[in-house]
């Protein structure tokens, strides 16, 4: 499986008052990290606006290991799990980039509607060619 | 697979049954399932996320697509909605 990696700074307006990065941030850090995957296979939001779609998340889990601090750098990783059916689900990791020791590991998963909010249950044309290669892209060993 | 298609109640039987099975329910069995209750919310309470797993699990049995929400909102309306969209579907094959 092939993982995306983006590298982030922990700011002080991301922690909360023991110091630690707080928890509702690493949804913040999840979506960096889908960004970054999304903009190589021109899937950002907007583009698939363009295309006639919008993919709201309907599940998101999160384990948190071990805590981040201002001021760490941190590396979120993110990769597709190669779907069954016609939803996306990434999978994300939280490390700490000195020793890369995992901080979270989460998961999102995501369902396409049109912009007519019309949930569709396959997928086709250009909408499809371009997951097609967002998935053969994380599928690679 | 054409004898189960071609026999409504044993076609709707089928459906119960493979709808247990995707979807791991483990607190209903067939007999309890009725053919005229309605597969989402108030029915078996079936969500988007059901509908997506058993149009791949249609698809792959049947070989009949369900493209999306408006003609699952019709397929999926009840076991027996979907047994009729499914044997009309299925001789429609190529």
């Amino acid at each position: 499986m092939e993982w995306i990696e983006k590298e982030e700074v922990v700011r002080i307006n991301e922690v909360d008052e023991w110091g630690m990065a707080w928890y509702g941030h690493y949804m913040a850090w999840f979506e960096a990290g889908r960004i970054s995957l999304l903009r190589r296979f021109d899937l950002l939001p907007r583009q698939m606006v363009d295309l006639g779609y919008i993919a709201p998340v309907i599940n998101l889990k999160c384990d948190f290991k071990h805590p981040a601090v201002c001021g760490d750098w941190i590396i979120i990783r993110t990769t597709l799990i190669k779907p069954e059916i016609a939803a996306l689900t990434f999978k994300f990791e939280i490390l700490l980039k000195e020793n890369r020791a995992l901080l979270a590991r989460g998961e999102t998963t995501q369902v396409l509607l049109t912009t007519s909010r019309k949930m569709i249950y396959r997928l086709s044309g250009e909408l499809e060619k371009r997951i097609s290669n967002l998935v053969n892209y994380c599928a690679q060993k | 697979m054409e004898e189960i298609v071609n026999n409504s109640e044993v076609l709707c039987e089928f459906l119960k049954k493979m709808i247990i099975d995707t979807l791991k329910l483990e607190d209903i069995t067939v007999e309890e399932i009725e053919s005229r209750t309605p597969l989402f919310r108030k029915g078996l309470g079936l969500d988007s996320i059901d509908a997506l797993e058993l149009v791949v699990a249609i698809e792959k049995i049947f070989d009949v697509i369900i493209e999306d929400e408006e003609v699952g909102k019709r397929a999926f309306a009840s076991i027996k909605a979907l047994a009729k969209f499914i044997r009309k579907k299925y001789k429609q094959r190529k």
